[in-house]
């Protein structure tokens, strides 16, 4: 990690909370004064048990869940630094792809569409060639031990496992420089989460900055440079993984 | 009717020139100038009750009365016969109202009205040709909405058309279209003409003749002056072809360049339609 | 801060500023009498319909905009106020295709507007006898927009109607079969093949696969979405159905009472719906 870089994210007292407009217009607070700031090649993971708030804090960067109250300062490729919070939808579908990925567990459903084309197809929407896609499809999904034979198979006739493992090669082909991951091998058996992990350690090499959740303490210790822990909606610690590490509860990796 | 049959029975009194009253004339002769300042666009007219039925030549018969002086002579065909009982009549009622000559050959002929046909023989400058038309809209089978109809003129919207040619040619291999084919006038209207064969059309393009064209029934006239464009619709890959039949010649001339139809009842056996062009190459 | 400056952000090809329409006569004081806050589009005074009023949004090249909302919301009435065939009451509408977008097109001449409709804009409808002439063959409803844009040359007309079917995944041996005699997804394909016959610039979907049995409507869903990614077009799809609008767009604008109550890219608005009424329609499709 090299710290005199300048960091790519910065967030400062983020707080989300949901107003149930049809259940008597409750208000459910699920973060609350969130601060900190993740710097290029960093691996940040986030534990903390279920209903902590990890997901909700990265569909929060990603803008999938709309800021409530805080900012969440991104420094662009440019130089230039924005505030995620404040961007227009046009803005964020602009800063999606390029600077900024989002992997989940699931494969959004694509019924009809091929394996190698789904994912040379995401390649494409960061700016590469058509052939350069196919190309660097290819040798991800090698990697992930997706077989050729697969390659022109719908995506909705794969495995969990599979359909997993094709998300994973789609998210990281041409990798935005920020990564979002949302225990994306949790589906996978051992061997090919262990191709799935190297994959991923690759990513933090090439200076993109992963911030991901995971319910493996394997996967933690093999990729975190550093841990952010979280309960009820906080951040109560956030240091080196080799300092939070041993500090986790098992509750800390549930899912 | 009834008062232009009893004035027709009353020989005694004088009849107006031509039958229709100056007034009736004016405005039917109006309505043609607007037609040929606005080459094939239908102009509507105050048709009247004419001494024939409407759907028997009541808009031709209106325009040659409406412009017949007392020194035309005139001749009137049916599917270019002149002794057809509907010529026949049509050509006396002009004459007697009028005291003009009449003739079978064009070319001492200056007024000709024809229901179907053009005559074979060359009409220069000086030959009106008026023609009886049924139908005179020819987007009629395509679209019945008259709005929509009025709006497609307007516009020059006529890709239903091309569509409905396109259908043709899908269907049967050809555009099967025979009698009345479509023309765009001056490259602007799209326009029927009348049920004339394509034999005729070609010679509607830079005529020398001016053709008038009247609708009674539908209330319309419409024209086509001299040296008009005007183009048969068709795909550019498929060539607007008159009719012709293998071998086909007439018996009674031997002409084999002119429009031939059969005779009714036996098979192989042509004639010329137009019966003063005939006559006069078997005088010849 | 301008963002504009940060990020390359695509230019508009379809902006849509104030745009409204009412059915009825129109008095400005019946904007605050109808609308979400007093539950109604229908003005009690008048008797006047509020069908859509301030609608606001802009769509780029390569972007597909959703209108979501009931039956009644005022969705397909945007749709159809742009697409010209209903005349809007109010509103600024630009096309930059259509003289560099200098031109509201609202206020264009009926005639005007429909060359627009032959070249640059074209509609799929949820009912295809509205899109299609259904006594027509495939190929012939093809060949309408083909004619009308100036095409002369039936071999051209008839192979540019196969590429088209092709691409719609229509087999070609029904080209001339008349669209009568196909089934709801096949006339929603040959829609579509027509909608794209003269390269236009800009689709509007209205309901694309509603009414279609699910497998098809999916079939047909994946055409549209490949269609989108491959085309660049700038699409609007006008849907109640949240999957068609997850499947198709990135950004979507809520409509209720003919008002547009939110407006949020479209994981936002399935994951964290803003307005109550928002939140109404996702629960009751995730139910």
């Amino acid at each position: 990690m090299d710290t005199t870089l300048q960091p790519i994210l910065e967030a400062s007292g983020l707080a989300k909370s949901f107003t149930l407009h049809n259940i008597d217009g409750r208000t459910v607070s699920a973060l609350h004064d969130i601060s900190f700031a993740v710097q290029p090649g960093e691996h940040v993971t986030l534990a903390g048990s279920s209903g902590a708030g990890k997901s909700t804090l990265l569909r929060v960067l990603y803008r999938t869940y709309r800021v409530s109250t805080g900012s969440i300062k991104f420094h662009l490729r440019s130089g230039r630094v924005v505030d995620i919070a404040q961007l227009t939808d046009v803005e964020i579908l602009a800063l999606r792809g390029r600077e900024i990925g989002y992997v989940s567990q699931f494969l959004a459903a694509q019924p009809r569409r091929s394996v190698l084309d789904l994912v040379s197809r995401a390649g494409v929407s960061r700016g590469m060639s058509r052939t350069d896609a196919r190309e660097m499809a290819a040798l991800s999904l090698r990697r992930l031990n997706i077989t050729e034979a697969l390659w022109d198979v719908h995506t909705a006739v794969l495995s969990g496992g599979e359909k997993q493992r094709v998300n994973i090669a789609a998210g990281l082909i041409s990798p935005p420089r920020l990564l979002l991951l949302d225990e994306p091998v949790s589906a996978l058996d051992p061997e090919n989460r262990a191709r799935a992990i190297d994959l991923i350690a690759d990513l933090a090499d090439a200076g993109v900055a992963v911030l991901a959740v995971f319910h493996d303490l394997d996967a933690i210790s093999r990729l975190a440079t550093r841990v952010i822990r979280m309960a009820h909606g906080r951040i109560i610690d956030d240091g080196p993984a080799a300092e939070v590490l041993p500090f986790l509860q098992p509750s800390d990796v549930q899912p | 009717m009834t008062t232009t049959v009893r004035r027709l029975a009353d020989a005694t009194r004088d009849l107006p020139f031509a039958l229709l009253d100056e007034e009736s004339k004016r405005e039917i002769r109006r309505a043609l100038l607007q037609a040929v300042a606005t080459p094939g666009y239908q102009v509507p007219f105050g048709s009247r009750e004419m001494p024939v039925a409407r759907g028997w030549g009541s808009g031709g018969l209106q325009i040659s009365l409406a412009i017949v002086g007392r020194n035309d002579v005139v001749k009137v065909i049916d599917q270019g016969d002149d002794e057809g009982v509907n010529a026949v009549n049509l050509r006396r009622l002009i004459t007697t109202s009028t005291g003009t000559e009449e003739s079978t050959e064009v070319d001492e002929s200056t007024l000709i009205q024809s229901r179907h046909r053009i005559p074979e023989d060359a009409m220069g400058e000086d030959h009106i040709l008026v023609l009886q038309v049924p139908v005179p809209e020819p987007l009629r089978g395509i679209e019945r909405d008259m709005k929509e109809l009025a709006r497609m003129h307007a516009e020059a919207d006529y890709s239903k058309m091309w569509v409905s040619l396109y259908e043709d040619k899908v269907r049967n291999g050809v555009i099967t279209q025979t009698t009345g084919y479509p023309c765009l006038v001056a490259g602007r209207y799209v326009t029927a003409t009348t049920p004339i064969p394509r034999w005729d059309i070609p010679r509607l393009h830079h005529s020398e003749f001016l053709t008038l064209f009247g609708a009674g029934r539908e209330k319309r006239v419409y024209a086509i002056p001299p040296h008009t464009d005007v183009e048969p619709l068709t795909f550019e890959d498929v060539p607007f072809e008159v009719e012709s039949a293998d071998g086909a010649r007439c018996k009674l001339c031997g002409s084999t360049e002119s429009f031939l139809v059969e005779t009714p009842g036996e098979t192989s056996s042509w004639s010329c339609s137009d019966t003063a062009w005939c006559r006069r190459r078997r005088l010849a | 801060m301008n963002h504009d400056d940060l990020l390359s952000v695509p230019s508009p090809v379809v902006s849509v500023n104030g745009l409204g329409k009412v059915f009825g006569t129109f008095d400005p004081s019946m904007i605050e009498r109808t609308g979400p806050t007093t539950g109604t589009a229908r003005d009690a005074f008048s008797g006047s319909i509020v069908a859509a009023w301030d609608v606001n949004f802009e769509v780029a090249a390569g972007e597909a905009l959703g209108i979501v909302g009931e039956s009644g919301s005022g969705k397909s009435t945007v749709l159809r106020c742009i697409a010209g065939d209903q005349p809007a009451t109010t509103g600024d509408v630009r096309f930059t295709c259509h003289e560099e977008g200098t031109v509201n097109v609202l206020r264009l001449d009926p005639a005007t507007r429909r060359r627009l409709r032959i070249d640059k804009l074209s509609v799929v409808y949820q009912d295809p006898a509205e899109g299609l002439a259904l006594g027509v063959t495939a190929g012939g409803n093809i060949a309408d927009p083909l004619t009308a844009a100036g095409w002369r040359n039936f071999g051209r007309i008839r192979s540019r109607a196969a590429e088209l079917l092709e691409r719609t995944e229509v087999p070609l041996d029904r080209m001339d079969d008349i669209v009568r005699n196909f089934s709801g997804g096949m006339r929603q394909r040959v829609q579509i093949a027509r909608a794209l016959a003269n390269n236009p610039a800009i689709v509007l979907l209205d309901e694309p696969t509603t009414g279609l049995d699910a497998s098809v409507a999916s079939g047909v869903l994946d055409l549209v979405r490949r269609l989108l990614e491959e085309l660049d077009l700038a699409v609007v799809v006008v849907s109640h159905d949240f999957s068609v609008i997850e499947m198709l767009t990135q950004r979507c604008i809520v409509m209720q009472h003919g008002r547009v109550v939110e407006e949020a890219l479209t994981d936002q608005l399935l994951e964290d719906p803003q307005h109550s009424y928002s939140q109404k329609l996702v629960a009751a499709a995730r139910a």
